[in-house]
């Protein structure tokens, strides 16, 4: 009977955390209720964050981006960045005391959005939330500031596929359990081997298998140690002795891909498009034996994210399209424009280090 | 040597398996390698050995890994130094950290697992700190100075396999701390510290100052190992650089035959745990497994190595228990 008692009352009380937890949907609206509010009465000068997923140079320009708009004259705001260390625990608690001090609205890169609802609820009640680099449609979020990483991906491959004409293909990145990496890896698979773009499509990483004169040979992921990266790449070098082509998806990946490829003297015989602004990566492509490489924006993502959530704090939702995603779209360095792009890229990172 | 039997066993076992269903694992490129990164983590390892023998253990080794990694471009690049300014810097600042470890769990009596956990924290956010967590690299200068771990030198007749540089520090650290171990006072004294401390103590031993010694002797060679590392690597990010490398240098000690309880060590076994732990890792790649699978395989191997090393051994002194009794 005890036993009983406790399962119904175990039951009841899911069912009511169920019932009490809110709906994204309720979220929404009420964030957009509050929004409407500010329209009567703006924000005299709004308190807005920007949260990164970890720690990097990218979230460093990012930085730059986010403090530049908060001092642009049309913009005018308090930002304030933080850079989670610590993975997910770190991010929760930064995002937790952003709320307590107040803050009027946080564009927060997602770590693992599936598994945190509960944070992302508690900002969409108590502030706005807006989620950028790497979306998580299902939170309660406004809009989304980033690139596809599907596109992107899409794009690096095509480059592989202008560069290198069939045969042995590798793919390395850092790792896969995130939305973004998934995507990335699939528009670069798709765009090499000139299918018709199709986000929802998923090959398998352990799965080899040859189309259009190339042959997969293999997806290598490494948690973010470069040693195993590095060695990673080496061992597969070795394994395929005639690889034609690789890529490496996450930034380090491409660096080392760089560093392997100058250490075994392969320069031009394999080839390698390449992801992300590593400053080897665009050596190389100066030099002539990287194809070239997709980049990012993180000035953007930072710039846009203060510009929106300021916005709102003034009751204007206007630069929200329908579908919620503010495309910031990625780039292409090549031989040509890596130069330009690169002394662009140093003043960024150096005003992203000085800002306060 | 005898202690080191078993992991000999483990590895040839694995090297078999490697060379039937590795591909390419016998080529010269690939035991190239190998050999580099053996060594590589073989500084780590023989430092942790050290500890291990004194009953302690070293939980920063993969935080002073980092430091005194992104410490050497940091110097070099950013703040321009010169390499004979730098190296010199950064090995000390680790000897130092090392003088610290040991005084504090010496004369201060703190736990060696906390001063060194708190470590693990302190100098990694040290260099997250320092470099305003920004990844550090050689901008692809100092080719000179990386060659320390880069250059690699022909063995005539052989033309497919060249011997990596960072062999020869590692051996020239495993044969000194072979001889320290097997044949000085020091040595002997260092060991008879790990298995009774008050004992040797009370025979006069001066223990405070060996322990002390071997905390040195370990951080020091993290710093130098840290510096290998990104020598080879070319560059890292303060927030991941080395994270675990602790881990792997502990796991190789034990696998080696070298005792958590203290007092037992093989510089042999420490080098075949290390060579074991990345021929695994290498086959893993080569044999074409997902990498998902590599922590799984080298954890079943770790545990699958340590039980039997553990079996043999009681058996062994079962079986010269017998013979005593029937004489």
């Amino acid at each position: 009977m005890k036993k009983f008692v406790s399962v119904v009352a175990l039951a009841s009380l899911s069912f009511g955390l169920l019932a009490a937890a809110p709906l994204a949907g309720d979220l929404v609206a009420a964030q957009k209720e509050r929004i409407a509010a500010y329209k009567s009465a703006p924000k005299k000068r709004s308190h807005v964050a920007f949260v990164s997923n970890g720690v990097a140079d990218f979230w460093t320009i990012a930085k730059a981006g986010a403090i530049a708009a908060g001092k642009a004259k049309d913009i005018d705001c308090d930002v304030t960045v933080e850079f989670p260390g610590g993975g997910l625990g770190d991010q929760k608690r930064m995002l937790d005391d952003l709320v307590i001090k107040g803050i009027d609205g946080i564009s927060v890169r997602p770590i693992d959005p599936t598994n945190q609802a509960e944070v992302m609820n508690l900002v969409a009640e108590k502030s706005l939330l807006i989620t950028n680099d790497s979306d998580a449609p299902n939170a309660p979020r406004l809009c989304y500031i980033g690139m596809d990483n599907y596109d992107a991906g899409l794009m690096c491959g095509k480059l592989a596929r202008e560069g290198c004409k069939g045969g042995k293909v590798a793919i390395f990145i850092g790792r896969l359990e995130q939305d973004n990496a998934k995507r990335r890896r699939q528009g670069f698979i798709d765009g090499l081997l000139g299918r018709t773009p199709d986000p929802t499509r998923y090959d398998e990483p352990s799965k080899v298998f040859t189309e259009a004169g190339y042959t997969i040979v293999g997806t290598w992921t490494d948690s973010f140690d470069r040693a195993k990266a590095k060695a990673n790449i080496e061992d597969v070098m070795i394994k395929h002795p005639d690889l034609a082509l690789m890529t490496g998806l996450f930034e380090y990946n491409s660096t080392l891909a760089v560093e392997v490829i100058r250490q075994t003297g392969k320069e031009g015989k394999v080839q390698l498009a390449a992801f992300d602004e590593g400053a080897d990566v665009i050596a190389a492509i100066k030099e002539g034996f990287v194809l070239g490489t997709v980049v990012q924006d993180p000035y953007g993502y930072g710039y846009e994210s203060v510009k929106v959530l300021n916005a709102f704090t003034k009751g204007d939702m206007s630069m929200v399209p329908a579908n919620g995603i503010i495309n910031i779209p990625a780039k292409v360095i090549k031989k040509d424009n890596a130069e330009a792009f690169w002394k662009d890229l140093k003043a960024k990172i150096k005003a992203g280090k000085d800002a306060k | 040597m005898k202690r080191a039997l078993g992991i000999i066993g483990i590895f040839l076992a694995i090297l078999v398996f490697s060379i039937f269903f590795a591909e390419n694992f016998t080529t010269g490129i690939n035991l190239m390698q190998l050999t580099n990164r053996t060594a590589l983590y073989s500084v780590l390892a023989l430092g942790a050995a050290l500890v291990i023998v004194t009953g302690g253990i070293d939980l920063s080794i993969g935080s002073v890994v980092c430091l005194a990694g992104i410490m050497t471009p940091w110097l070099l690049i950013e703040h321009e130094w010169t390499p004979w300014q730098v190296i010199p810097t950064v090995l000390a600042m680790s000897a130092f950290i090392g003088l610290c470890h040991g005084l504090l769990i010496t004369r201060l009596k703190l736990q060696p697992f906390l001063v060194t956990l708190c470590g693990l924290l302190l100098y990694r956010g040290i260099a997250r700190w320092m470099t305003g967590d920004q990844s550090q690299g050689f901008m692809g200068e100092y080719g000179d100075v990386r060659a320390i771990a880069l250059a690699k030198f022909s063995i005539p007749g052989l033309t497919d396999y060249r011997l990596p540089a960072t062999v020869i520090p590692a051996l020239v650290l495993a044969i000194l701390i072979g001889l320290f171990l097997s044949r000085t006072v020091w040595g002997r004294w260092l060991l008879a510290t790990g298995r009774n401390e008050s004992a040797a103590r009370y025979s006069g031993v001066p223990t405070a100052w060996l322990v002390t010694g071997a905390y040195v002797a370990c951080s020091l060679l993290a710093g130098f190992g840290g510096m290998l590392f990104i020598f080879d690597i070319g560059s890292a990010q303060p927030s991941d650089f080395g994270n675990f490398y602790e881990l792997y240098a502990i796991a190789a000690a034990v696998l080696g035959g070298c005792s958590l309880r203290g007092g037992e060590a093989s510089v042999v076994g420490v080098l075949f745990g290390v060579a074991t732990l990345r021929v695994l890792q290498n086959t893993i790649t080569l044999a074409g497994y997902s990498s998902q699978i590599e922590f799984a395989v080298v954890g079943g191997v770790l545990l699958l190595g340590v039980a039997a090393d553990e079996l043999i051994r009681r058996y062994a002194a079962r079986r010269l228990e017998r013979a005593g009794a029937a004489a």
